[in-house]
């Protein structure tokens, strides 16, 4: 709680405020940290923001960190946008006119009417971010695109969150153990992740209780010496790129030196099932007179048969012991057809001499003797965690990387239990309930479209057919609290948006994306509103209070999207006769086992756990009630993920004809980047583009007094690297390639790699010595396993940005 | 009567600079004025390079040269310990300054900057009323707070703890119980800046548990061609 007394030493102290509120509020910005906030609120200003650290359990306090403690500056920053505006001049020129409320929301509508009568109204679409951090206002924008017929393009996979490793083998984009797990864990690795860094309120579980109390070790494999590295035991610089060779030559020592648990294989994943060497699909049981198409079968040497495995739970009989080596014959259709374990098929691949740790070492940098014991301590030094940042996942061969690291950590069954998992905490996809009955109006949602396709200018030929991409394409777009203009495929968004009619930007700060709208909306921060709030970094649930009313002319998401409604198609205003309490209160009705029992009322008096495992390690119905593989993605119905997790295990071998084709049926390792085109290929160095501590992506690229700590971009380089190109510390300097170029400033430092630059992600393009940010990055490409299957976020294509490869030269 | 002090444990520490912002929000202090900063330090050469981050203030010396410097005596030392520079009676002459071995007194002779539009609520009528223009400010333990039993605001924001602060005079407070039991369990022992400077500074640390180790092939391995570059 704040005091309002002045600061000691002045003897004239002015008089206390009157007119003081104090309000427990959280905030809900796309680290999806959710932390709890005490606002001191004065004559209805926002003096002071201290953690509320209010949760029943005490180890979760406090939460907050400098962004959310820095909100002031964005409330009441020089950036807000004040009132709505209506372009004069060209996409990006910066002339604009005031409009009243009245006039923008006339504006917008006759557009979309407009849209609607020339190409059909899915013709507009629908971009915001990010669904998860808010279900209420969010929603509503999603209840609007529901009703009115938009599409809706889920930020989640084009933010290159989605982790399509994860989907493969588990079925679901992401696992997230809550952050309090970490405390119990003995080895972590760190696999590219900053959580110094991008999880500053949960970094705790890491150094106070993992490292303080249980002295585990701890590990950073990244070519920089990140923050996060000040914390580690052990720092692996590791060549970019790589971390999936890294990950099956730890996956050759697992099985070399016999640290395999078969138990957990046998009960947890797919590695006994059996392929069929005629077509490489999956032995069904069907197949063999033994039983349904969905019914798979292994090879039990106590019965020296073959046995269905049950697809109703995971649970097996004791006196089994199912064989994981061994090619045998079965009868199909009166054909002897060969059949051999996935265990088998992924041993011939991994055991191969290239995934030794000797052949392993030249490549990613990291002794063969380092390779052994990290495998060896984090087989034996238990529990053991993996967490994976997103510079492993934001490269086109990303999900076999992924995958790979899953398979290392699933041959020893680090999974499950406290401080045992493998976790991606890839911004919130996790909803924390179902959010369905608020979101989809009698079960109707919007048409899925994923922005990619919008980027690129329309379907791949290998589109998932599920995915409806609007006849005459995408004529109008919406974005909400989001600024695409600085990610890393803002030049073909552009390109894409000039070919729109309609580009509305709704946002609380004038950023680049709102700069290059045909109208801007003026929306309030989330101290201005109320929402309901969860995260998959701690199990409480928690209300946003509206601390200050929306500030200068700002509007609430749920009243813009009940406004566009009103007047595009007044017949549905009647499913949106709410108001943001209703809708919490409809949610918590309706939103599963998770939230049974939790009112609104005690959301009013402050956070509630969620009735959850305490702590949740990850696939807790799998690990804690044997309940099939994959855990349920909320908003999705039971089942949805059925299709692409046939076995209900975790699945090491995809059988389906796509992966076959690309020869990605097991993890293997492929060099990173042997899919560019080959002058891109030969520029020299590799960049990649870390969250920074500054910044939320870029929300608080403009907050002055985080720019005040923060104050220009720069990029990281090697001494040596620098000094080959007669850079120095602080020159001005121009990263380059094919694609394009942009200018910072340098920072010469021994804490990177030679052959790589770091520039932190999402600069706002102003900020910049010249040019636009990102402008160098590779084109969006599209993998096609990643198109074989089509649910919105869960299984859909995701983002390569790390594979851009540049060169750097001076400025003079 | 109490001895305040603070210890910080950099095993706990994240260096994520939550205080300095807690620090400038509760004091209000204008634009480049940090009482409360981390330094972020490199040290070594690649591949066997470590990070450090050491958060730093005012130390609240028993023997502060600060006080002696002053030649307005402006700065106190309250019975508690904690070291008060009194913006009423400071004339800038900035002689603290100077004596201060740490750098953590601020004297901005030009006009304070401010972040904002001038004319927001928020920075006219809350943050700059909190402290005087050039005058020398520094920490003061957040002395306000601390007499309504409040911690100071960058010990509260800490999101890892990391900051502990309390009486030394009292066994059983939170930061004398933390240094036995740390002596005990971890088997670190707090130490302090610049002992040589011989200003016995309120202000203590604890140790990095963390072996900062790294692996690579060295020095001598070549730097391998990209995974995936054809070689023309």
């Amino acid at each position: 709680m704040a005091t309002r007394h002045a600061v000691p030493g002045r003897f004239s102290k002015p008089k206390p405020d009157e007119n003081v509120r104090v309000v427990r509020t959280t905030d809900s910005p796309n680290c999806t940290g959710a932390c709890g906030w005490l606002a001191t609120v004065v004559n209805d200003v926002i003096v002071d923001l201290k953690p509320a650290a209010d949760y029943p359990c005490e180890a979760y306090n406090p939460r907050g960190c400098l962004r959310g403690m820095s909100m002031t500056h964005l409330i009441y920053g020089p950036d807000r946008i004040k009132q709505p505006r209506i372009r004069i001049g060209a996409r990006g020129e910066g002339k604009w006119r005031d409009a009243s409320w009245d006039e923008a929301l006339d504006f917008i509508p006759d557009k979309m009417i407009a849209i609607r009568d020339n190409y059909g109204m899915e013709s507009m679409l629908l971009f915001n971010q990010v669904v998860g951090t808010g279900y209420v206002q969010k929603g509503a924008q999603v209840r609007m695109a529901s009703l009115l017929g938009l599409s809706f393009a889920t930020a989640y996979d084009f933010n290159g969150d989605i982790s399509m490793g994860f989907t493969q083998t588990v079925g679901i984009d992401c696992v997230e153990c809550e952050t309090k797990s970490w405390g119990h864990c003995k080895t972590v690795i760190l696999w590219s992740s900053n959580v110094f860094q991008t999880r500053i309120p949960d970094a705790k579980f890491l150094t106070k209780h993992a490292k303080q109390q249980n002295n585990c070790q701890i590990v950073c494999i990244d070519p920089r010496c990140s923050q996060t590295a000040k914390g580690a035991d052990l720092w692996l610089p590791i060549h970019p790129g790589t971390d999936g060779l890294l990950a099956l030559s730890l996956c050759h020592v697992i099985i070399n030196e016999q640290l395999v648990d078969w138990k957990f294989l046998e009960k947890y994943t797919d590695l006994a099932t059996l392929i069929r060497e005629d077509n490489g699909q999956r032995l069904r049981a069907s197949d063999v007179g033994l039983g349904e198409e969905a019914e798979f079968v292994v090879w039990d040497e106590v019965r020296d048969g073959l046995f269905v495995l049950p697809m109703d739970s995971l649970k097996l009989p004791d006196n089994v012991r199912f064989a994981f080596n061994g090619t045998r014959e079965v009868e199909i259709e009166g054909k002897r057809v060969r059949v051999t374990p996935v265990y088998d098929l992924l041993e011939d691949e991994v055991m191969q001499p290239r995934y030794s740790p000797e052949e392993a070492a030249s490549l990613t940098d990291i002794p063969a003797e380092t390779i052994r014991k990290l495998a060896r301590d984090f087989a034996l030094q238990r529990p053991s965690s993996i967490v994976i940042g997103m510079g492993v996942n934001h490269r086109l061969h990303g999900d076999l990387t992924i995958r790979s690291i899953l398979l290392f950590a699933t041959l020893v069954g680090a999974h499950g239990k406290p401080g045992e998992s493998v976790s991606i905490y890839s911004g919130q996809h996790h909803f924390r309930l179902d959010v369905s009955s608020w979101w989809f109006p009698n079960g109707k949602r919007p048409n899925s479209v994923p922005m990619h396709y919008f980027v690129i200018g329309g379907p791949t030929e290998t589109i998932n057919a599920k995915i409806k991409y609007p006849k005459h394409g995408i004529k109008g777009l919406m974005v909400s609290h989001a600024n695409p203009l600085v990610t890393e495929f803002s030049g073909p968004l552009r390109k894409a948006i000039d070919d729109t009619e309609l580009f509305v930007a709704i946002d609380f700060s004038m950023s680049p994306t709102c700069e290059y709208a045909d109208v801007v909306l003026p929306a309030p921060t989330f101290w201005e509103k109320v929402d309901l709030v969860g995260t998959s970094c701690h199990p409480y649930l928690q209300m946003q209070q509206e601390v200050v009313p929306p500030q200068y002319g700002s509007r609430t998401e749920f009243w813009i999207a009940k406004e566009l409604v009103r007047r595009v198609d007044p017949t549905k205003l009647k499913d949106f006769d709410f108001t943001e309490k209703d809708a919490i209160q409809l949610m918590l009705s309706t939103g599963g086992k998770e939230v049974e029992g939790i009112t609104l009322q005690q959301l009013e008096c402050g956070p509630v756990r969620l009735k959850v495992h305490d702590p949740e390690c990850g696939l807790d119905e799998q690990f804690h009630e044997d309940k099939l593989f994959p855990p349920r993605a909320y908003p999705f119905p039971e089942g949805a993920q059925r299709e692409f997790l046939k076995t209900g295990r975790m699945e090491f071998y995809k059988e389906e004809e796509s992966y076959q084709r690309l020869g990605e049926t097991i993890p293997i390792y492929r060099p990173a980047f042997e899919h560019l085109p080959e002058d891109d290929q030969r520029m020299p160095l590799s960049i990649v583009t870390p969250h920074s501590k500054w910044r939320v992506h870029s929300t608080h690229s403009n907050n002055p007094l985080l720019l005040n700590l923060n104050r220009k971009p720069v990029v990281e380089i090697n001494p040596k690297d620098a000094a080959r190109r007669g850079i120095r510390d602080g020159d001005q300097v121009e990263i380059f390639n094919n694609n394009g170029s942009y200018q910072l400033w340098a920072l010469v430092t021994e804490a990177i790699k030679p052959g790589v630059l770091c520039v932190d992600h999402a600069w706002w393009d102003r900020y910049l010595a010249n040019g636009k940010y990102h402008a160098v990055h590779t084109h969006q490409k599209i993998k096609p396993t990643h198109e074989t299957y089509f649910l919105p976020a869960v299984y859909a294509p995701g983002q390569h940005w790390k594979d851009t490869r540049v060169d750097v030269r001076k400025v003079n | 009567m109490a001895r305040y002090s603070m210890l910080i444990d950099l095993t706990r520490c994240i260096g994520c600079d939550a205080c300095t912002l807690a620090c400038k929000q509760e004091n209000g202090t204008p634009l480049d004025v940090f009482f409360a900063r981390v330094l972020n330090v490199e040290v070594g050469e690649y591949p066997n390079v470590k990070r450090v981050y050491i958060p730093v203030l005012c130390n609240h010396c028993e023997d502060a040269p600060c006080l002696k410097s002053c030649p307005n005596k402006a700065i106190v030392r309250r019975p508690d310990g904690i070291v008060i520079l009194d913006q009423d009676r400071c004339r800038g002459t900035g002689a603290c300054v100077s004596a201060c071995p740490y750098g953590n007194i601020y004297l901005t002779r030009v006009d304070d900057r401010w972040y904002l539009n001038s004319d927001e609520p928020y920075e006219r009528d809350f943050v700059k009323k909190r402290l005087e223009p050039q005058r020398a400010r520094k920490c003061t333990y957040c002395a306000h707070r601390v007499d309504e039993g409040l911690d100071p605001a960058c010990v509260v924001a800490c999101p890892t703890t990391a900051r502990i602060f309390g009486d030394l005079d009292d066994p059983d407070s939170v930061i004398s119980t933390y240094i036995d039991e740390q002596r005990e369990q971890t088997g670190r022992k707090p130490f302090k800046l610049l002992p040589q400077a011989g200003t016995k500074p309120a202000g203590m640390y604890l140790g990095v548990m963390a072996d900062q180790a790294s692996s690579t092939l060295g020095e001598d391995a070549p730097v391998p061609l990209p995974q995936g570059v054809r070689t023309p």
